[in-house]
């Protein structure tokens, strides 16, 4: 609790000074390219992406489909190795997955034979009750009291993503790293599940990352966007979202920002589109 | 139930939902036009047999009508020796399938977990796979005599094969997604094991443990047959040498029955254990 506080204290003086103050910086991406060798040739799938996530801020990265973006969330998540350049999170190379950053999938995968309880719960070392009361909190702050004993078919696609994202919240992680972890909702659970990531957000002050397609979303969510390039994936643009939250879709601003998103993200289309 | 926007009543509404559907599927009268329907060619021709019985066109000791063939159970049942082979045959499946079970998921686990083990054991089992159990019989019995064991053993192997091919194949069938997880979560190798791997190889062992039921109550009838003075398979042969076309063919249907009683029990098993898989 007292490291929270501590975390959030440091976050109110940082606001006030510098954003780009270094000591800041959670993960630091500087050159990273990343080739996958087949048999008869060599694809470049990430070529020369720096940027740096500050702590406690939200980023999107979004990029046509197929463009590497999954990659380098993979190779932050430590997921995909040999990588060149560097990624550094506290200070530290990642060089493999580690409970210093939890993961969202884009499907949910919680384990079906287990109740949603001991999907959370699963390998953590420790005292039965304790569990209880650490499970009930980061439940409710997912709106998903009560359903510790629920198994994963009982419940619905917004739902279990919440829970995934539980999961993950309840290991405290550095960074929360999420792999479109909207796509596969239908149109209106994922604008009411981005509220909801937009409250969670707000209550933990997690770091977190986004990999994400839809533009609207990463307007309303994001401290920052990163624009991707496509083949091989590089970035093309970094757009700062100056939006108080919680964001009002229907502002001017809000317009004028996916506005500017879509033209950025539209010239990488094209450029995608004469690649073929 | 309260009118409610909130999310968890949402999902109460979803679980009593789907129950209610499950309800009216299982209502009696559904089931049973199911089984009206299934039932509806068998007795078509058990009334035809028994017509052409009566009109003398079948020969009865070829093929007895199907009012002797219940008289002949009946006297089976009466005589007490229909109960006594059953119960013969079913303690040998029983001690056999043990065995196999036994040996087969022990060497299933085993080679799942080390690609060694594998690579030694994986190719004998598909050698021993390819003779059918039948052909093994004459050599167990020049080995072992026609004894208890080797009746055991004959089952034992028509039991261990699947066991263990389907084993193997569960464990190295885990998701790629699952041990990416496992990997994010950090979990260690034991609950990587316990909590990811067994469970998701479950249905696919199970799969095994059916096909292995039905062989090993095949097996049983062969391997009485080749030896021995008890059994089902023994009671067929005895039928034959008395001419008793009537308890033959009794005998054959109760071996049918409990074959499919025994599946139906795994099934209804199955789906008790693994009933996170059909919640859906």
């Amino acid at each position: 609790m007292d490291a929270v506080i501590d975390r959030n204290i440091v976050d109110e003086i940082e606001v006030e000074e510098s954003s780009s103050v270094d000591n800041s910086i959670k993960l630091a991406i500087k050159n990273v390219s990343k080739e996958f060798k087949t048999r008869s040739r060599t694809v470049k799938a990430i070529e020369d992406v720096s940027f740096n996530v500050n702590k406690g801020e939200f980023v999107s990265i979004i990029g046509p489909s197929g463009c590497g973006k999954t990659t380098l969330l993979r190779l932050i998540t430590g997921l995909e190795r040999d990588y060149e350049g560097s990624i550094v999170l506290n200070g530290k190379r990642v060089e493999k997955p580690g409970l210093d950053r939890g993961v969202v999938f884009q499907d949910h995968r919680l384990l079906p034979w287990l109740t949603i309880e001991e999907n959370l719960t699963i390998g953590i070392k420790g005292d039965k009750k304790q569990f209880a009361s650490l499970v009930k909190n980061v439940l409710k702050k997912v709106d998903l009291e009560g359903f510790e004993k629920a198994y994963p078919s009982q419940l619905s696609g917004g739902m279990s993503q919440r829970a995934s994202i539980a999961r993950a919240l309840l290991r405290e992680p550095e960074i929360l790293l999420l792999d479109e972890p909207l796509g596969a909702l239908d149109a209106l659970t994922r604008y009411s599940m981005q509220e909801e990531l937009e409250k969670i957000w707000l209550n933990n002050k997690t770091t977190m990352i986004m990999i994400t397609h839809d533009i609207e979303e990463a307007v309303y969510l994001s401290d920052r966007i990163v624009v991707l390039d496509t083949r091989p994936c590089s970035v093309k643009e970094i757009i700062d979202i100056n939006l108080p939250h919680p964001r009002d879709r229907k502002s001017r601003r809000f317009e004028e920002y996916r506005s500017n998103v879509v033209s950025s993200f539209r010239s990488t289309i094209d450029s995608y589109a004469y690649s073929i | 139930m309260e009118v409610s926007t909130n999310a968890g009543y949402a999902a109460d509404r979803k679980i009593f939902n789907f129950q209610n559907i499950k309800d009216k599927s299982n209502i009696f009268g559904g089931k049973l036009s199911e089984f009206a329907n299934s039932a509806f060619v068998p007795v078509l021709l058990i009334i035809t047999w028994q017509l052409l019985s009566n009109a003398g066109v079948i020969y009865e000791v070829i093929l007895p009508s199907p009012l002797k063939v219940v008289k002949g159970f009946l006297e089976m049942v009466e005589n007490g020796t229909l109960w006594i082979d059953i119960v013969v045959s079913g303690k040998r499946v029983l001690i056999g399938s043990f065995w196999g079970i036994i040996i087969g998921m022990a060497f299933g686990v085993i080679s799942g977990l080390s690609k060694i083990v594998e690579r030694i054991l994986e190719p004998i089992v598909n050698v021993i796979r390819q003779i059918a159990t039948l052909a093994w019989i004459p050599l167990i019995i020049l080995w072992f005599g026609i004894g208890e064991f080797s009746k055991e053993l004959i089952i034992a192997k028509a039991v261990l094969v699947p066991v263990y091919l389907n084993t193997l194949r569960g464990m190295k069938e885990v998701s790629k997604s699952y041990t990416e997880l496992s990997q994010v979560l950090e979990l260690n190798r034991w609950t990587y094991l316990s909590k990811i791997v067994f469970p998701s190889a479950a249905p696919i062992i199970f799969t095994g443990l059916r096909l292995a039921i039905g062989n090993a109550w095949q097996a049983v009838v062969a391997a009485e047959m080749l030896g021995g003075l008890t059994g089902l398979g023994y009671a067929l042969l005895n039928a034959k040498d008395f001419v008793r076309s009537d308890k033959l063919i009794a005998l054959m249907i109760v071996i049918a029955l409990i074959g499919m009683v025994l599946d139906a029990l795994l099934q209804l098993l199955e789906k008790k254990i693994f009933s996170w898989k059909y919640a859906v």
